[in-house]
């Protein structure tokens, strides 16, 4: 589905990711965790093309993508979470999610229906879809900018922290339904911290350090020795 | 009682050239909130649009309105093709500085502009032929046609300027663009198409009230400087980027102005608009409408 191929990429002259290679399977959510600071965002920033590779090569349904600009992605069914808050914060809840149909805002029909849609498996956005989303809690905006996100009905999603700032109980709300997304036959790319809660909902684990693959496997291994791993992870 | 008849028509004069740099300044705070850069040559594509006017009115015998709607178009491709010959290095990463170039690169365009309408058309002063000649009596005061029917079209202008930011896609698109460009990607919008077209939009209202306000007070290469000012003035009044603040700002400094001019003197009524600004901002630091966006 998604391959990623010898890639180097960075900030400027300074390079972050060195000769990566990873691969996201269809249909798989593949989990990508790390220390901070290992290029994890970086990653991902970089094959949705806001970091410029200068090596390599982004292949998605064996097609090089590491070169179309970045909004072109959306039409390809390729979608983005940002790690850090991404709602526009002066529009209302109803506004932000209708940007997520920007793809096909001509399609007045698809438009309503995916917004109600919407509005139906997440009640807090239908409740205050007049609302100004700045002003919702932290929970509530991750949860919109989930939702906004599948507005467009992508195919493959690139996740960077669904769960960062969120309560327990809201994190796993997240986690489900991003995990009840494979259902719908959507690929994953999620880079996760908290590999306790994460690693149930996973196929295939990648650890990144220093820009690079460290290593991989089936996330079945890593959760059967999952104690051993947060061991070797508190070294880092 | 008898100086109230000379004042209210100086408050209507005034309030009428502040609708007019209402839409001025609205343009430059459309093309500040977008793209995050102070157009330094906003003055200039209102003396372009002047000059159209001037050209199709007087020199292609069309009517004014034809003038002005000429003006409007043409102002809004040149300023769309010039965003993109000149500031998309910024979006690319090309430069360093972003801010500094986008200042020098405006500034260049603006001195550019106004030695060009020099050579090509020369120092003189020209008038277009007025939207409506005589006088429309109101009762206690008569105000010259022109200006009325100018007013009415610059309300339009606005209007309908209000109406695509509030209401449409694109509106949508650009508000949404203001306030996080990367997450507007994400949603598949093209930052530097919108970019393209904010500016185009904000120099064609500035092309507007060049063109309105041209009969009133005439062309010459370098008319866009004093409202180009005044419009900084206004939106820095309103809280540099706030929609509501550009058009507020630009009514109080228009009743401000006139109100100068009645009671102190005609001579200083370019003054009057940055002894305003001090007071505001020694009182509200943030502008008016500080804190508030770009939207609404
Ligand atoms: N915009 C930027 N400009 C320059 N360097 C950056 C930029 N963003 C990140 N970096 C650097 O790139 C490296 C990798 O950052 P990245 O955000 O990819 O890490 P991460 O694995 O996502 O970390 P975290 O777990 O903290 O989110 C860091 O050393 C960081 O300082
Ligand atoms: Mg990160």
């Amino acid at each position: 589905m998604l391959e990623v191929k010898n890639v180097d990429a960075g900030y400027g002259k300074i390079n972050i990711l060195n000769d990566l290679s990873l691969k996201a399977r269809e249909n798989n959510l593949t989990l990508l965790i790390g220390p901070n600071g290992a290029g994890k965002s970086t990653l991902l920033k970089a094959i949705f093309g806001f970091v410029k590779t200068s090596k390599g090569s982004i292949e998605y349904n064996g097609k090089d993508i590491s070169s179309l600009p970045s909004h072109q992605l959306v039409d390809h069914g390729i979608s983005f979470l940002l790690q850090r808050v991404s709602v526009f914060p002066e529009l209302t809840i109803n506004e932000n999610l209708k940007l997520g149909a920007w793809a096909f805002k001509k399609d007045k029909q698809k438009v309503t229906q995916q917004l109600e849609a919407m509005y139906d498996k997440f009640d807090v956005l239908k409740q205050k879809r007049n609302e100004k989303a700045g002003l919702m809690s932290g929970g509530q905006k991750r949860t919109l900018e989930i939702a906004r996100m599948l507005m467009s009905n992508p195919k493959m999603l690139l996740i960077d922290e669904p769960s960062a700032g969120l309560s327990p109980k809201i994190a796993k709300e997240v986690y489900q339904i991003l995990h009840g997304l494979k259902d719908d036959g959507i690929t994953l790319l999620m880079v996760d911290q908290n590999i306790r809660d994460s690693i149930g909902y996973s196929d295939y684990v990648y650890v990144l350090e220093q820009g690079s693959v460290s290593s991989e496997s089936k996330a079945s291994e890593v959760e059967a020795n999952l104690k051993e791993v947060v061991q070797s992870w508190l070294k880092f | 009682m008898d100086f109230l008849v000379p004042l209210l028509a100086q408050l209507t004069n005034g309030l009428i050239i502040g609708f007019i740099y209402a839409l001025m300044a609205l343009g430059l705070t459309l093309i500040f909130g977008v793209l995050k850069v102070i157009n330094f040559a906003h003055g200039e594509f209102y003396m372009l649009g002047a000059y159209i006017s001037y050209i199709a009115s007087r020199m292609l015998g069309l009517h004014p309105i034809i003038g002005i709607i000429a003006a409007v178009a043409v102002v809004f491709i040149i300023g769309m093709l010039m965003e993109k010959a000149l500031l998309t290095p910024i979006y690319e990463d090309k430069v360093e500085r972003k801010d500094e170039y986008a200042l020098l690169i405006t500034f260049g365009l603006s001195i550019f502009l106004m030695n060009g309408a020099l050579v090509v058309f020369g120092p003189y002063q020209k008038s277009p032929e007025p939207l409506a000649s005589g006088v429309l009596d109101l009762g206690v005061l008569s105000v010259s046609s022109g200006r009325i029917y100018a007013v009415v079209l610059a309300i339009i202008f606005m209007a309908a300027t209000l109406f695509i930011i509030n209401k449409t896609w694109l509106g949508t698109a650009l508000r949404a663009l203001s306030q996080d460009r990367d997450a507007s990607t994400i949603m598949g919008i093209n930052a530097k198409t919108l970019g393209s077209i904010a500016f185009g939009l904000g120099a064609a209202m500035a092309g507007a009230a060049g063109a309105l306000l041209a009969p009133v007070f005439l062309v010459f290469p370098i008319m866009g400087v004093v409202p180009a000012i005044k419009s900084f003035v206004i939106i820095i009044l309103g809280s540099m980027g706030s929609i509501k603040g550009a058009i507020y700002g630009s009514l109080l400094l228009g009743i401000v102005e006139s109100l100068g001019v009645f009671f102190l003197s005609p001579s200083y009524r370019d003054g009057y608009s940055f002894l305003l600004l001090i007071i505001i901002l020694l009182v509200k630091p943030k502008g008016l409408f500080g804190g508030s966006q770009w939207n609404n």
